[in-house]
C-alpha cells in the first residue's frame, strides 16, 4: 500500500484590536445590537464612497508582518477583490491582493524537539465582512438575516507556505502564530467569537514525491481542538479515496464539530474573483521613522524570552515553554524576579501554585490579584523562616481570593513560624512526657517514633512550629 | 432687466438694497421651472415648497456678513447627494434612493445662502450625454426641442432658471452638455471640488464641475467649493477667481493638437467654424502652437475601458439588498439578477458587462493594465505640452447636440465618439473649461484645458472671449414671458 504525506497550508484571519473600523469611524466593539456600529461608508450607501484609511491598522499589520520576519512593502496599496454576496456591503471587498503588506517570511515551531521554520507566505490587511444568519436550514429557509457590525472591521490574514505536515504541526503552528500575536497585542485572538479564524488547504501526496496533489479547503474550525480534529479527519478521508484508486475533488468543506466529519460545501470554482487596484485609496508611503517606530513597539517574542530564560535564568527548558507561553505570564514571572531572585524557585511556585489556582478558577493571569513583587514577598518569608512553607500555601490562597498582602495575612491569623528555641522546648518537654512509649520505641531504634513526636509538636503549635528546629530539638532531647 | 439675467453679485447687491425680494424672485423661477419642467423634462425633483421653505430660511436670517451666493439660484444634477430631497442618479435602482447626508458642494453651497431649485435630470449614474439612459426619459434641448440636452443642469443654466449648477464629469459630461446647450463649464483639477457625497460611477476619472451663464458667476462658485480636503493640501496657494479674472498673462501659449480635425464624426460646419475661431484668437494676439500630441487620440478608449472596470465594481453595491430597487428572485443570486437586469438601462448595462469583463483575470493585463499605461502616457504628452503652453485648446464636441429620434440609435458606441476631445482631462485630472460658440444656429464649445490647479488661466481666458454675453436660446426667451 502507497504509504501518503499529507501537505497543509493555513490560512489565519485575525481581528485587530483598533477602535474603529478600517475605513470609518465606527466601532468595532463585539456584542453590540445587530447594525447599531454602521454607517454610510461601511454599509455602501450610494453616495458614501469616501474611505478614510485607519492608520493604526496600517501599523498593526506591518508590526504583525515585522514579527513574522516578513519583508515589509514600501507602498501600501489597496485592491478591490469584486465579487457579489449579501454579507459584503460594497459588493467588493478592500484587500492587498497586488502588494501585500509583507511578504516571504517565517516562524520557528518546535515540533518533536526540533525547531521547524514554517514559511509565511504573505501577511495582509483587509476588511471584514457582515455576518449572515440564516434562519431555519440554510438550504430551505426563505430569508437570511445579516448583521453589518463587523462589515469593515480590519482584519489580517496570514497565509503559510504549504510547509506542514501533519494536524500536530498545524495546531502547533497556531498555537505559536496566536501567543506571537498576543506578544505583540494586535488582536486578542479569541477563536470562540472569531477575532481568530483558521481555514486549512489539505492535500495528499505519495510519500517522497515533489508534487501537490489536489486539496480540498477546509473551514469552520472554530478551536484548536476543532483545527487538529478537522485536519485529521480530512488526512485519513483523502487517505482511504486515494488507496482505493479514487480521486480527491477540489472542494470546499466544512468541519461539523458535533458529527466530527468534513462535509462538502461546494465546488471551488478555479478564481473567479475579478482584483484591481481601489480607485479611491491611494497608496501610502511607509516611511523609515514611521516603520522604525513600529519596528521599537514589538516587544520581546516568545523565543527569545524562551532563550532568555534557560539560558540567563538557568530555568529547565519545561518550566521556560510554559512560562513564556503567554506573553502575561511571562512578564509576571519576571515583575516578581525583582523581590525574588531565586529563578527556579519562583517558577515551580507559579507553575503549581499560581498556575493551579487559576485553572482551578478558569482565570487568566491578567485577572490575579496577587500583584508579582507581593508573592516574591511571600517567598522571601519562607526563605528567612517566617513561615513553612505549608503555611505558605495557605497564606497564597487567601492573597488569591482577598488580595491581601502576605505580612498581613500572617500577622492578622498569627501564622508566624515558631523559631523561639525556648518556648519549642517546653512543647518538646510536655510531648516526650506525654508519650513515654514513643520515647521508649525510639530507643529501641525504631526512627518512625521520632516522625510521630514530631508530628505531636506541629499539632501542639497548630502548625506554626519550625519543623527543622523542632526536630533537632526532640534529638537532643531524646539522647540525653 | 430680466432677474433670471442677473449675476451672482447683481443678485446679492439687489437683495441688499431691497430692490429685489427674494419671494419675488423665488415666485418667477418656481413658476418657468414648472413651465419647463413640462417642456424639457430637466428636473428628476422640483418641489416648490421646499424652494419657498428656503427661501423664508433666508428672508428670516438675520446674518449681518451676507455669504456671497446669498440668494442665488443654483441647480445640482441627481448624483450628488441632498438630504431633503431624494437622490436617484436617474436610475430605476435608486428612483426612491433619500440619502442620509448631504454632498459637501450642496452644503457648502447652503452655508453661503445659494438656494436649490430642484435635482436636475442626467443620463443613469451621469454616464454620457446622449439622452438615451435615464430612467426618468430624457432631456430636451433648450435649443431644439428635438435634440438632447445632455444634462438637465445643462439646460437648467441655459434656459435662466439656475444662476450656476452643479454635475459630474466622467469622461466630459459637463463639458459636452455645456457644448450642446451653449453655456460655459468647468471640470476643475481632480479633487479640488470636494468629493464627498458625489455618487461617482468612476471614481478615478470623475469630478464634480460647475456650470454658468457667466464667467464671473462661475468664479463665485468656485471660490466657495475649492475648500481643502483630501487632494486639497490646505498649503496650496489660490487666487482669489472672481478677482483675477481681467488679468490674463500677456503673451498666453494656446496649444492645438496639429490633428485635431482627424475626430471621427466631426462635423464639416464645427470643422469650419473652429478655424474662424483660431484666426479670431491669433487676431486678438494670443499664439497659437500647433503640437503632437501621439495618443491623444486614444483617450476616450481608455477612459471607456478605465470607467467600465470602475463603474462594474462602484456600482455593485446596487444589488438590492440594503437600499433601493429590489425583484424578488428564488434565491440570493437569482435576485442579484432580476433586480440588476430591470434596474439599469440598457446603455449602462453594456457598460457594466464589458467591466466586468476587463477586469477578470483574462482581461486585466491585455486591457485594464495597459489602459493604465496608456493613461500615464497621456498624461505625460498632456504636462509636456502645458509647460511650453499655458492652454491646450480643442473642440469641446465633434457635433451639436445630437437627435433623440436618430436612427440607428447614437449614444451607445464604445468608446463613446462625444468623448473624444473632452475624456483626456479626465484621465490627467487636469481642470479643462468648456466655452460657448455657435455654428448653423447651435452652439458648441471650445474646449480649453490646463495644467493641475491651473483653473485661473482657464477662467481668465473665457473671460476675455466672454466680451458680449453669451446667446440665449430661443427657450429662455420663451420662458421669460412666463
Ligand atoms: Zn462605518
Amino acid at each position: 500500500m502507497t504509504a501518503f504525506e499529507a501537505v497543509i497550508g493555513l490560512e489565519v484571519h485575525v481581528e485587530l484590536l483598533t477602535q474603529t473600523k478600517l475605513f470609518c469611524s465606527c466601532s468595532t466593539d463585539f456584542g453590540a445590537a445587530p447594525n447599531t456600529q454602521v454607517c454610510p461608508i461601511c454599509l455602501g450607501l450610494p453616495g458614501g464612497n469616501t474611505p478614510r484609511l485607519n492608520k493604526k491598522a496600517v501599523a498593526y499589520a506591518i508590526k504583525t508582518a515585522l514579527a513574522l520576519n516578513c519583508q515589509v512593502a514600501q507602498e501600501i496599496t489597496f485592491d478591490r477583490k469584486n465579487y457579489f454576496y449579501a454579507d459584503l456591503p460594497n459588493g467588493y471587498q478592500i484587500t492587498q491582493h497586488f502588494h501585500p503588506m509583507g511578504k516571504k517570511g517565517f516562524l520557528p515551531v518546535n515540533v518533536a524537539e526540533k525547531t521547524k521554520n514554517i514559511g509565511i507566505h504573505q501577511v495582509h490587511l483587509e476588511e471584514d465582512a457582515g455576518k449572515m444568519f440564516h434562519v431555519g436550514d440554510i438550504l430551505s429557509s426563505p430569508f437570511s438575516r445579516v448583521d453589518f457590525n463587523r462589515a469593515s472591521v480590519p482584519l489580517v490574514e496570514i497565509v503559510t507556505e504549504p510547509d506542514l505536515r501533519t494536524a500536530e504541526e498545524a495546531r502547533l503552528f497556531l498555537q505559536k502564530l496566536r501567543n506571537t500575536l498576543l506578544y505583540i497585542g494586535i488582536s486578542d485572538c479569541k477563536m470562540e467569537e472569531g477575532s481568530l479564524r483558521c481555514d486549512a488547504n489539505i492535500s495528499l501526496r505519495p510519500l517522497g514525491s515533489k508534487e501537490l496533489g489536489v486539496k480540498t479547503e477546509l473551514k469552520n474550525m472554530n478551536s484548536f481542538r476543532a483545527v487538529y480534529r478537522g485536519i485529521e479527519y480530512e488526512i485519513e478521508r483523502q487517505t482511504g479515496i486515494l488507496q482505493e484508486g479514487g480521486t480527491v475533488i477540489p472542494e470546499t468543506r466544512h468541519w461539523d464539530e458535533e458529527i466530527g466529519a468534513t462535509k462538502s460545501m461546494r465546488e471551488k470554482l478555479s478564481e473567479s474573483y475579478r482584483y484591481f487596484p481601489d480607485p479611491v485609496l491611494l497608496p501610502l508611503k511607509t516611511d523609515t521613522k514611521w516603520l522604525e517606530e513600529i519596528l521599537y513597539s514589538i516587544p520581546e517574542l516568545p523565543d527569545s524570552r524562551y532563550k532568555r530564560f534557560t539560558e540567563d535564568y538557568g530555568l529547565p527548558p519545561y518550566d521556560a515553554e510554559v512560562l513564556t507561553s503567554s506573553r502575561d505570564l511571562a512578564d509576571y514571572y519576571e515583575q516578581a524576579l525583582q523581590t525574588y531572585p531565586e529563578h527556579k524557585n519562583l517558577s515551580n511556585w507559579i507553575m503549581s501554585e499560581l498556575m493551579g489556582l487559576l485553572n482551578a478558577n478558569n482565570m487568566e493571569i491578567t485577572a490575579c490579584k496577587v500583584e508579582p513583587p507581593e508573592l516574591g514577598d511571600l517567598l522571601k518569608l519562607i526563605d528567612q523562616g517566617t513561615i513553612s512553607g505549608k503555611i505558605a500555601k495557605t497564606v497564597f490562597e487567601e492573597m488569591f481570593t482577598t488580595g491581601e498582602k502576605p505580612e498581613k495575612i500572617i500577622r492578622e491569623k498569627g501564622l508566624t513560624q515558631i523559631s523561639d528555641e525556648e518556648t519549642l522546648l517546653k512543647i518538646v518537654d510536655t510531648v516526650v512526657t506525654a508519650h513515654p512509649g514513643s520515647v521508649e520505641d525510639y530507643h529501641n531504634g525504631k526512627n518512625k517514633a521520632l516522625g510521630f513526636l514530631v508530628g505531636q509538636v506541629m499539632k501542639e503549635t497548630k502548625g506554626q512550629a519550625n519543623p527543622r528546629l523542632v526536630n533537632k530539638l526532640l534529638q537532643k532531647k531524646l539522647s540525653n | 432687466m430680466d432677474p433670471a439675467n442677473l449675476s451672482v453679485q447683481q443678485i446679492t447687491a439687489k437683495i441688499n438694497k431691497k430692490e429685489l425680494l427674494l419671494t419675488e424672485l423665488g415666485a418667477i423661477l418656481a413658476g418657468r421651472s414648472k413651465y419647463a419642467q413640462k417642456k424639457l423634462n430637466l428636473f428628476i425633483s422640483f418641489d416648490p415648497q421646499l424652494f419657498t421653505e428656503q427661501i423664508k430660511k433666508n428672508e428670516q436670517s438675520t446674518q449681518v456678513n451676507r455669504p456671497p451666493l446669498w440668494g442665488v439660484p443654483v441647480a445640482i444634477a441627481d448624483n450628488i447627494t441632498t438630504v431633503d430631497q431624494k437622490t436617484t442618479c436617474a436610475s430605476r435602482l435608486l428612483a426612491a434612493y433619500q440619502p442620509p447626508f448631504e454632498a459637501q458642494a450642496v452644503s457648502l453651497l447652503q452655508e453661503n445662502g445659494a438656494l436649490l431649485i430642484g435635482k436636475t435630470n442626467l443620463e443613469e449614474f451621469g454616464l454620457g450625454c446622449a439622452g438615451n439612459s435615464s430612467y426618468f426619459k430624457p432631456v430636451k434641448n433648450p435649443w431644439d426641442i428635438k435634440r438632447t440636452a445632455g444634462s438637465g443642469a445643462a439646460a437648467a443654466v441655459a434656459s435662466g432658471l439656475a444662476t450656476f449648477a452643479l454635475a459630474s464629469d466622467v469622461r466630459g459630461e459637463i463639458r459636452q452638455a455645456a457644448s450642446y446647450c451653449g453655456v460655459i463649464a468647468l471640470k476643475p483639477t481632480y479633487g479640488k471640488i470636494p468629493r464627498e457625497g458625489l455618487i461617482d460611477s468612476a471614481s478615478s476619472l470623475e469630478q464634480t464641475g460647475i456650470l454658468a451663464r457667466r464667467v464671473s458667476d462661475l468664479a463665485w462658485a468656485l471660490q466657495v467649493l475649492a475648500v481643502p480636503g483630501n487632494n486639497n493640501p490646505p498649503a496650496v496657494k489660490r487666487p482669489l477667481y472672481p478677482e483675477i479674472l481681467g488679468n490674463i498673462p500677456a503673451k498666453t501659449r494656446i496649444a492645438v493638437p496639429a490633428d485635431w480635425d482627424q475626430a471621427p464624426l466631426l462635423e464639416e460646419g464645427i470643422k469650419n467654424n473652429f478655424r474662424e475661431q483660431l484666426n479670431k484668437l491669433a487676431r486678438v494676439g494670443l499664439e497659437i502652437n500647433y503640437v503632437t500630441l501621439p495618443h491623444f487620440q486614444y483617450a476616450s478608449l481608455v477612459a471607456t475601458i478605465i470607467g467600465a472596470v470602475e463603474a462594474f465594481s462602484n456600482l455593485s453595491n446596487l444589488d438590492g439588498v440594503r437600499f433601493g430597487y429590489r425583484k424578488e428572485g428564488k434565491h440570493l443570486q437569482e435576485m442579484y439578477i432580476k433586480t440588476r437586469s430591470a434596474g439599469f438601462s440598457s446603455k449602462l448595462k453594456k457598460f457594466l458587462t464589458l467591466g466586468g469583463l476587463l477586469s477578470t483575470k483574462k482581461y486585466y493585463n491585455s486591457h485594464f493594465l495597459q489602459g493604465q499605461k496608456m493613461r500615464s502616457i497621456i498624461k505625460k504628452e498632456l504636462l509636456d505640452c502645458l509647460q511650453e503652453n499655458e492652454l491646450l485648446l480643442t473642440p469641446t464636441t465633434p457635433c451639436n447636440a445630437i437627435l433623440l429620434d436618430s436612427s440607428p440609435p447614437a449614444g451607445e458606441e464604445l468608446p463613446d465618439p462625444a468623448a473624444y476631445y473632452t475624456a483626456a482631462a479626465n484621465l490627467a485630472g487636469f481642470p479643462s473649461l468648456n466655452f460657448p460658440v455657435s455654428t448653423n444656429g447651435l452652439p458648441y464649445g471650445l474646449q480649453f484645458m490646463a495644467k493641475k490647479e491651473d483653473e485661473g488661466v482657464l477662467l481668465q481666458i473665457a473671460f476675455l472671449l466672454e466680451k458680449e454675453p453669451i446667446k440665449w436660446p430661443i427657450f429662455a426667451l420663451e420662458l421669460q414671458e412666463v
